[in-house]
């Protein structure tokens, strides 16, 4: 008991005092996932519009992919594409091994799944009499699109948020790709794995109150989008 | 729906580039990126160097902790430019097989054997070959670190020296895959015994602040000698290396004052690493 | 003006939903500043013919020409945003009352004095703007609803308004809001309709031309009696439909066993008692359900409930007057087996 309650004491004050490894932690893993959601959105919500609103050969079949790769493994991605980008590597140009912008690009490649997929089901439940009425008030093209991604809007923040949280909270992709190197690509979910093994146990639970803070504020705003939709 | 999908594929070209270009921003020219061993991080002594080394360099030292094993590896695929590692005989090879140059010993602590205050198994005082011995007799719980490291193969030659073989599938050998706090954490919550070098257990001593669950049994053991070395990753190999910092690195680790700077790091008040640059 | 072309000219069009076809008209014309209306039973393809003439959707075969424009081939935009359709079912976007109204102009990038616009619009529909504007799409009742859906099309100023059962789905205030607002358009800048109702007395007010179409094809002007097969043959010779209270229905030689039979209104004849000396072979009860005065003449069409069918008969003034006719009233309807002609 003395262990835990000393630890969450210590946690409070390196929260409080603004320690340095605490607050580093916290920013980079804000920098990698806000990377990472805006990629998989950018990515992700047309290629979702497009699943859930055209009929196409073969659009069960991809359906069912996409909704598969929902289920991909964090260290299985984080393995995949640590063989693209090491410099042995196809993409070892890029030197994104061990930086943010590496970890975040293979973020993105879980989270869009997520993105395409919850995009897709929002567009389909649109009321069909939707598409009827854009088409005899004249609306064309690009309106129809963006028309129809603001009255699926409240789904779509859904979609966001969802993949938003799945990247705060991974763990194998932030470890394999960025290297928990201090400073630099430490985030808050690999100071908790990594850090709290070395007997840091303060650090770790100071990190580990405030991704739990970021996951009920996450889930909140979930409970009271859906209820708004 | 064509129009959609060209946009989507410019877009993700966009963010390539937008990466590709930060990325190599965050490789910036005055950044050098280590792999090392767990015990140099662990012990805080990195920590301790590295502003330095920027302050007088003006080189930032990037570095990734993972042992001896892994941090070969990263050489040998060129993604680090300079390793510091504890694994004298295969860093001979390695450099030997033209993944690594520069090769330069910086300091040296040795291993002990620790395990519970009241030493079931009895192995206190006993020579290294001798406790080894006694812990598989006994089938006394032991931490082993299982990941190719430094430590790890300095523990698998003493095996072999003891003449014993691996007890690679009994339970009580536990392989923990993991770096040298981590594991010595492990032992602790199993009371089991495992070895460290002396560095990071006088790290483990003060975070417990003098009164660890762990203790050393085995201590003194010629064989015990733990050498730490640096080498560059070859250019030759890896034409994107830094190899101008990793010599600068190298240079400035072996110079009086750094020298003199690892001689002094000291926790509790005892010194962790003995320097013996040549 | 383009007065050479008709508003709309279909021809030899098909359209097939899967391996039957749903309509097939080969000659159909509508003009300018015209008003169309069309009847017929759930799922003859009334929805679909509406849809066609919106362009929301293409036929398989055949050509709609929209203003001489061929709108198969020319699949122009500024052709399809003159013409706009309302739903049956009242559906707003999910944004404010004034965004909905003004939709349509700020997808054709037409914001002059925009304001104004819709407020004029939503007045013109009874929806005060001042309170509604700023409300939200789930604020409205089901009738205030279609009404802000009519006033986004209304502000259009379209140049064809097509109206799929406008008033099917609404409370009787909101329906008669609607006829005014629609014929009010009408009247000030010559808005054509089509219209698809089930309501006959209010089609037949605000259209020139009432259609009926049948099974996929246009048969008539509504007002005739369809009479649905099977028939089966008597020892007489002729055929027979029997009804659900026991009486009968008797035509000569259909084409087919199941063909429909086609009544003129006209070929009804109305009398208080059964007579049975009149060569007549169709004597039938019934009573008077709806009386109503036909657009352009002095007649009196009468609905006479059959057996569970409407009988539409046709009745002069003084006839009416003579019977002393109400609603209600039983009544007998005569007229001959040969009276009954086929598709």
């Amino acid at each position: 008991m003395d262990y835990l309650a000393g630890g969450f004491l210590k946690a409070v004050y390196l929260l409080i005092s603004g320690d340095p490894e605490t607050y580093t932690a916290v920013f980079t893993t804000l920098k990698v996932s806000s990377l990472s959601i805006t990629a998989s959105m950018v990515i992700g919500i047309p290629l979702g519009f497009l699943l859930g609103y055209y009929e196409f050969p073969g659009k069960r079949q991809v359906r069912a992919i996409v909704d598969t790769l929902l289920a991909l493994p964090t260290v299985v991605v984080g393995l995949f594409v640590y063989a693209f980008i090491s410099r042995r590597g196809p993409c070892g140009e890029l030197a994104l091994l061990f930086t943010i912008p590496g970890i975040a690009a293979a973020q993105t490649i879980l989270v869009t799944p997520i993105i395409v997929s919850l995009t897709a089901t929002a567009i389909e439940s649109l009321d069909r009499r939707l598409k009827t009425t854009l088409l005899t008030l004249g609306a064309r093209g690009k309106q129809i699109i963006i028309t129809n991604l603001v009255e699926a809007r409240y789904a779509v923040l859904v979609a966001a948020i969802t993949g938003y949280g799945r990247a705060i909270s991974e763990v194998g992709i932030s470890m394999m790709i960025g290297g928990n190197i201090k400073w630099h690509t430490r985030t808050i979910t690999t100071a908790i794995a990594l850090e709290t093994g070395k007997g840091e146990f303060a650090v770790g639970m100071a990190l580990g109150i405030v991704l739990l803070s970021i996951a009920l504020a996450v889930n909140g705003m979930l409970i009271f989008l859906r209820r708004r939709s | 729906m064509k129009t959609v999908l060209r946009s989507v594929v410019a877009i993700v070209c966009v963010l390539f580039c937008i990466v590709g270009f930060t990325g190599h921003g965050v490789a910036a020219d005055n950044v050098l990126k280590m792999a090392t061993t767990t015990s140099t991080d662990n012990t805080g002594l990195l920590d301790y160097l590295a502003p330095v080394f920027q302050a007088d360099i003006g080189i930032e030292l990037q570095w990734v902790a993972i042992g001896t094993g892994k941090a070969l590896a990263l050489g040998k695929n060129c993604d680090v430019d300079v390793l510091l590692v504890h694994a004298p005989s295969a860093e001979k090879v390695y450099v030997e097989k033209g993944y690594g140059t520069d090769r330069r010993e910086l300091m040296f602590n040795d291993f002990v054997f620790i395990g519970p205050p009241s030493d079931p198994a009895g192995i206190k005082g006993q020579t290294v070959i001798d406790a080894l011995a006694t812990i598989i007799s006994k089938k006394a719980p032991f931490a082993s670190r299982g990941d190719n490291s430094g430590t790890h193969k300095k523990e698998i030659g003493l095996w072999k020296t003891a003449g014993i073989a691996i007890p690679d599938k009994d339970a009580w050998y536990i392989q923990t895959g993991q770096g040298m706090l981590n594991t010595i954490n492990i032992a602790a919550e199993r009371d089991a015994y495992t070895m460290t070098d002396r560095g990071t257990f006088i790290k483990y001593e003060s975070n417990w602040k003098g009164t660890p669950p762990l203790v050393i049994l085995v201590e003194g053991d010629s064989s015990l000698r733990n050498q730490y070395s640096a080498m560059a990753v070859n250019p030759e190999r890896c034409s994107n290396v830094k190899y101008d910092l990793a010599k600068n690195f190298i240079g400035w680790m072996a110079s009086d004052k750094a020298q003199k700077l690892i001689g002094d790091f000291r926790l509790m008040g005892k010194q962790l690493f003995t320097p013996n640059a040549k | 003006m383009t007065a050479d072309y008709p508003l709309y000219h279909l021809r030899d069009l098909m359209y097939r939903h899967g391996r039957y076809f749903e309509l097939d008209i080969p000659e159909l014309t509508i003009d300018h500043s015209s008003s169309v209306g069309f009847v017929g039973p759930n799922g003859c393809g009334k929805s679909t013919l509406l849809r066609l003439l919106a362009f929301i959707e293409m036929p398989q075969e055949g050509h709609i020409y929209f203003n001489g424009t061929d709108m198969g081939r020319n699949n122009t935009n500024a052709a399809k945003q003159e013409v706009t359709m309302l739903l049956q079912e009242p559906y707003l976007l999910k944004r404010s009352i004034f965004e909905n109204v003004a939709f349509g102009l700020k997808v054709r990038n037409d914001r002059k004095e925009i304001k104004r616009r819709v407020y004029d619009v939503m007045e013109l529909v009874g929806i005060s703007p001042k309170i509604f504007a700023r409300r939200k799409w789930y604020e409205l009742s089901g009738g205030e609803a279609q009404r802000i859906a009519l006033a986004s099309r209304l502000i259009l100023k379209p140049r064809v308004l097509i109206l799929d059962e406008p008033t099917a789905s609404v409370d009787q205030e909101s329906a008669s809001l609607i006829k005014q607002a629609i014929t009010e358009c009408r009247n000030q800048f010559g808005m054509s309709l089509v219209i698809a109702s089930h309501d006959r007395v209010w089609l037949n007010s605000v259209t020139d031309m009432v259609k009926r179409i049948h099974e996929g094809r246009i048969a008539g002007t509504g007002t005739e009696n369809l009479i649905p097969g099977p028939w089966e043959e008597t020892r007489e010779g002729l055929y027979v439909k029997k009804l659900t209270d026991g009486q009968v229905v008797h035509a000569t030689k259909p084409a087919r066993i199941d063909s429909t039979g086609i009544l003129n209104p006209s070929d009804i004849v109305i009398s208080l008692t059964r007579r049975d000396d009149i060569s007549a072979q169709n004597i039938l009860r019934g009573f008077v359900s709806q009386m109503t005065i036909e657009k352009d003449s002095d007649n009196v069409l009468i609905d006479v409930e059959v057996s569970g069918i409407q009988l539409l008969c046709r009745l002069t003034k003084p006839g009416v007057e003579k019977l002393h006719l109400i609603p209600g009233k039983e009544v007998w309807a005569f007229f001959k087996a040969s009276s009954v002609s086929w598709y």
